[in-house]
């Protein structure tokens, strides 16, 4: 099947709507990471089997999707049934028939499986009504949890590659830059540079041969955005892709895909065969002469990679190292040629713009930072998962709206965004919008939108210590300032963490960071510091706990912990069959003591007793 | 040619050269530990880093490398300010931290105040401050016999799998070019061993005198279609011969 | 129009004023070089060859040059080599087959004869003119003239 005109792929999108009315009942698989962590094909499976057992009338198998992520992977695996939009959370094998018997058959609501909310403890029937969803607006994750993955008769269906047909029929490539430009759509792989003066400064680059890179290579810990799109709506990826492409005159394009996401790889390979098939991808697209083709670069788990100038390094079978940009590689990029890279997300955002205009678009979100952001919201909030909301929402409407607040109601402590070379942000500046600008005045960044939510017993500096360990062994140890500078500032937050630092080193540490900032080659090294300035700035005491009274006051570090068993304890001797390092002593029924000397600190105690009965000091 | 400002005074450089050629034409002394004119400019050591400025930049500063960034007119470069300083000094006192018995590096930290460093020492230090200029000189002379393995801080400069590498040819060009001698090999007038690797000498047939690698030489009549037979004596035999050849045209004609 | 260095055996004495004043002239830190010109025994009583490099039209020297440091100079030229580029492989070394291009030991360079950037010492100082740096007249253009 060919689609050669516009009016063809109308023609063909209606068509799959007709098929779709006819279904009385969609029961949806979420196959989004988190689901398919927690047993979503067994699920899948499960319902195939039943369905096909029980005659059901007008529910077939067809009747049954695989989409991608829904974004409540906290509550994963998930079901929704349309189109009564009914979410079951946790669902289990077992329940399948369950579900099918009562819901699908008789319309019949199970009240166990629906989402608890936390605060009012009701069961929500409805999917919008959900607190999680009902604040967010989803632009780049549009499809995600309506469309099958990796089909395109689903992705026509939705309105998938008009605004291509738009671009490439009824747009010069002048106009497309043009309202890309106007929508102030900027990179959101957390650079923030404007994406159409980018693409026009690469058109405007006298040569033959013109790239576009996707990229891929979500490698922050705790995000998986990118990998959310590329899996479960590859399609709109590609349609980005093609318009680009079509706007700055390229004829090949490379999606950049780490090696950790081989779902990924599937699905978009799947979805550029499907558009080769359609004649979306390919020679004379819709008629005209432009041509474009697609190809995936698996990566190989290097976190430097992400960086632009390294990945396409790696695209070119060299060592992904970064080099320094005074040419910039919309001139001078892939093999030396004018090259476009932008991030999942932002290709994914590039179709919506173009078919609502870009003056819909700069209605949603803040001055200069219009559109919206995906996050992934992890760590100690209660709604765990995927959410997409308008650029300029609070922190504290993210984390307590959406995210539910913290898990056990313990009180905030800070928030970390940006990824690795993020920074961590206190509950003063809870308020403060969530955008491009605001965050790195902040001392933080937008990254590429991992948030980490921090609850009191996470101390500070284990974190600093933490992301700068991570830093330095993802560091591609090319110049000095990262390979040897991070070192030393880790191996100092190390000393502090330990209680062995002085109040001089807290100085050291910031003249250091301050030199790595000026003079590293890349990105990774100039936000390489950040971990540890953010949290110096805005928790100077915590460090200065660990230098004057070593001291840690979250109780996490442990060189400076102590472990004591208090009179709560009655001697039920789980602690002492849990200690490894027999370090804890005493009779059944009795209070027991630990033994300072042997006891490492680990903890495990403290996870056995149930009590309460030891403290922390 | 475009004009810029180095240190105050108005100079003229090249157009597409790097700032540290411009630099140095003027004999401003700048270190620069990953530089060399065998190989592109790779900017890993950041030790020429400079302050750049132009009017229109309405006081907006930058570093650069300087080995890296090419010329512009109205360039304004400053390098010995105080954050240049600064920066050279920490850098050195970090490549002190890792290299502490270089004497290269000793002294060039010393130039900079920095006797000793104020780091940790990194545990099994070595002399190398993964420069690149060995894996870049060996790439350019079309060898690719070593390269840097893993990353970060525990990347290191090996050949392949760690084995004596096939391709090298036992040039030497990467012990010559390594600014911290740290590429050790040795040489006895008959074998020459370089990366864990054995290469046996040529010979002038005439004074017994080595010259270069039976590797080398091969490589060259192979890809630089150099004559065999070129390799068979030394310099200073083929010199000889040379006289000996003009000597007898030049008798003939005394003779006639 | 282009000059050349001409060698005359005939005229040479063996004085060595030649390798004296190419030393002294390609001097390396304030010491005198290594001498780019040696007057050989040329086989025959009393007749002297002052070898020196001939700046040849396909130099193996250039061609064996991986770092690309040998280069003619457009001007004089000569097959200039760039210290700063040379990687002291010493391939040249071997493979120029008059032995043209040496390595100093002592201050660890290759080097060859560049003609002095158009006024090579040599000629200036030799007494009997067995070193000329002149003009070459294409044998065309004497047989017309």
């Amino acid at each position: 099947m060919q689609i050669s005109t516009p009016k063809q792929l109308k023609e063909l999108q209606q068509k799959f709507q007709d098929k779709d009315n006819k279904l009385v009942k969609k029961i949806i698989v979420c196959h989004g990471p988190g689901c398919l962590a927690s047993g979503a094909e067994k699920i899948f499976e499960e319902f195939q089997q039943v369905l096909s057992k029980k005659k059901i009338k007008g529910v077939t198998l067809e009747a049954l999707k695989k989409t991608g992520c829904h974004g409540l992977c906290e509550k994963a695996p998930l079901v929704a049934i349309e189109p009564a939009g009914i979410l079951y959370t946790r669902v289990k094998p077992r329940l399948v028939e369950d579900i099918i018997e009562k819901t699908v058959k008789n319309d019949e609501v199970i009240p166990e499986l629906l989402y608890q909310d936390p605060e009012t403890k009701k069961r929500v029937e409805k999917y919008r009504d959900i607190k999680f969803y009902s604040h967010q607006t989803r632009i780049a994750l549009r499809n995600l949890g309506h469309i099958n993955t990796a089909d395109i008769e689903d992705f026509i269906r939705v309105g998938g590659y008009q605004a291509m047909a738009k671009a490439i029929t009824k747009m010069t490539p002048e106009r497309i830059i043009d309202e890309v430009t106007k929508s102030g759509l900027r990179g959101r792989g957390g650079g923030g540079f404007s994406t159409g003066r980018k693409w026009a400064t690469c058109r405007k680059v006298k040569d033959d041969t013109h790239y576009v890179i996707c990229n891929g290579d979500e490698g922050d810990p705790g995000a998986f955005m990118d990998r959310a799109i590329m899996e479960g709506d590859p399609h709109s990826v590609l349609e980005g892709m093609i318009i680009a492409a079509f706007a700055v005159g390229a004829r090949s394009g490379y999606i950049y895909v780490r090696e950790e996401y081989p779902l990924a790889v599937v699905n978009l390979q799947i979805a550029i065969e499907q558009a080769r098939e359609y004649g979306l991808l390919g020679e004379s697209i819709f008629g005209t002469d432009f041509s474009f083709d697609i190809q995936i670069n698996r990566g190989a788990g290097a976190f430097v990679c992400g960086e632009s100038s390294a990945l396409m390094k790696s695209v070119a079978g060299e060592v992904g190292e970064p080099r320094a940009k005074y040419i910039r590689s919309v001139v001078k990029g892939l093999y030396d040629k004018p090259t476009v890279l932008n991030n999942v997300e932002t290709f994914a955002n590039v179709p919506v713009i173009i078919d609502r205009g870009a003056k819909w678009f700069t209605g949603i979100g803040a001055p200069k930072n219009s559109g919206t952001k995906a996050f992934s919201l992890v760590g100690k909030v209660r709604n765990t998962g995927l959410i997409e909301v308008p650029m300029g929402t609070s922190l504290r409407e993210i984390i307590y709206d959406i995210g539910g607040g913290l898990i056990d109601g313990r009180p905030f402590k800070a928030v970390q965004t940006g990824g690795p070379s993020g920074g961590c942000l206190p509950d003063s500046l809870l308020d403060s919008p969530v955008d491009f600008d605001s965050l790195t005045k902040a001392g933080s960044m937008m990254g590429s939108g991992g948030m980490i939510v921090m609850d009191d017993r996470t101390c500070m500096v284990d974190v600093a210590k933490y992301f700068l360990s991570f830093l330095v062994s993802e560091s591609c140890g090319k110049c000095n300032p990262c390979r040897e500078g991070l070192y030393q500032l880790y191996k100092l937050a190390v000393k502090v963490s330990e209680g062995r630092a002085e109040e001089d080193d807290l100085e050291k540490m910031e003249k250091l960071s301050d030199m790595i900032i000026i003079g590293s080659l890349c990105g990774l090294g100039k936000s390489g510091p950040n971990p540890f300035l953010s949290t110096v700035r805005y928790f100077r005491e915590e460090y200065l706990a660990h230098i004057k009274e070593k001291k840690c006051p979250a109780g996490v570090c442990r060189e400076l912990i102590r472990f004591e068993i208090n009179d709560k304890c009655d001697g039920c001797t789980a602690c002492i069959l849990a200690c490894a390092y027999n370090a804890i002593t005493g009779k059944k029924k009795e209070p027991h003591v630990i033994n300072q000397d042997l006891c490492t600190h680990c903890g495990a105690c403290v996870t056995v007793c149930t009590r309460n009965a030891i403290d922390v000091i | 040619m475009v004009n810029i400002t180095i240190n105050g005074k108005l100079v003229q450089a090249y157009e597409d050269e790097m700032l540290l050629t411009a630099i140095r034409r003027e004999n401003i002394d700048i270190p620069a530990l990953c530089h060399h004119e065998a190989v592109e400019p790779y900017g890993a050591c950041r030790l020429c880093m400079v302050e750049i400025t132009k009017d229109e930049w309405d006081g907006w500063k930058n570093h650069v490398t300087s080995c890296l960034y090419p010329v512009e007119e109205g360039l304004i470069v400053n390098t010995h300010t105080p954050t240049v300083i600064e920066l050279r000094k920490t850098i050195l006192d970090l490549f002190l931290a890792g290299s502490p018995r270089s004497t290269v590096i000793r002294k060039l930290a010393a130039e900079y105040g920095v006797t000793k460093t104020s780091y940790e020492e990194v545990p099994d230090g070595t002399d190398c401050i993964l420069c690149g200029l060995c894996t870049r000189v060996c790439d350019k002379m079309g060898f690719s016999a070593i390269s840097a393995v893993n990353r970060g801080h525990g990347k290191e400069i090996a050949p392949p799998l760690n084995e004596p590498p096939p391709d090298c040819v036992g040039c030497l060009s990467c012990a010559y070019i390594c600014p911290t001698r740290y590429i050790k090999f040795t040489d006895d007038g008959k074998t020459r061993k370089i990366w864990g690797r054995k290469f046996k000498l040529l010979h002038c047939e005439k004074t017994g005198q080595p010259t270069i690698t039976e590797e080398f030489a091969r490589y060259l009549v192979k890809n630089r279609q150099i004559p065999e037979d070129y390799f068979k004596i030394n310099d200073l035999s083929h010199r000889k011969e040379l006289a000996l050849k003009m000597g007898e045209i030049t008798q003939w004609g005394r003779e006639e | 129009m282009r000059s050349r260095l001409i060698v005359n055996p005939n005229l040479c004495t063996g004085c060595r004023t030649c390798e004296l004043a190419c030393s002294f002239t390609h001097s390396v830190a304030g010491k005198p070089g290594l001498s780019r010109i040696y007057p050989l025994d040329g086989g025959f009583k009393d007749l002297f060859v002052p070898v020196v490099c001939l700046q040849c039209e396909d130099p193996a020297c250039a061609r064996s040059c991986l770092v690309d440091a040998i280069t003619r100079n457009p001007e004089t030229g000569a097959m200039e080599l760039d210290d700063k580029k040379c990687v002291r492989c010493q391939a040249c070394v071997s493979a120029c087959p008059f032995g043209c291009s040496l390595f100093d030991r002592v201050n660890n360079l290759v080097v060859k004869c560049d003609l002095c950037g158009g006024d090579p010492a040599c000629a200036h100082f030799c007494p009997t003119k067995a070193l000329e740096y002149k003009p070459i007249v294409p044998k065309a253009l004497k047989s017309a003239g």
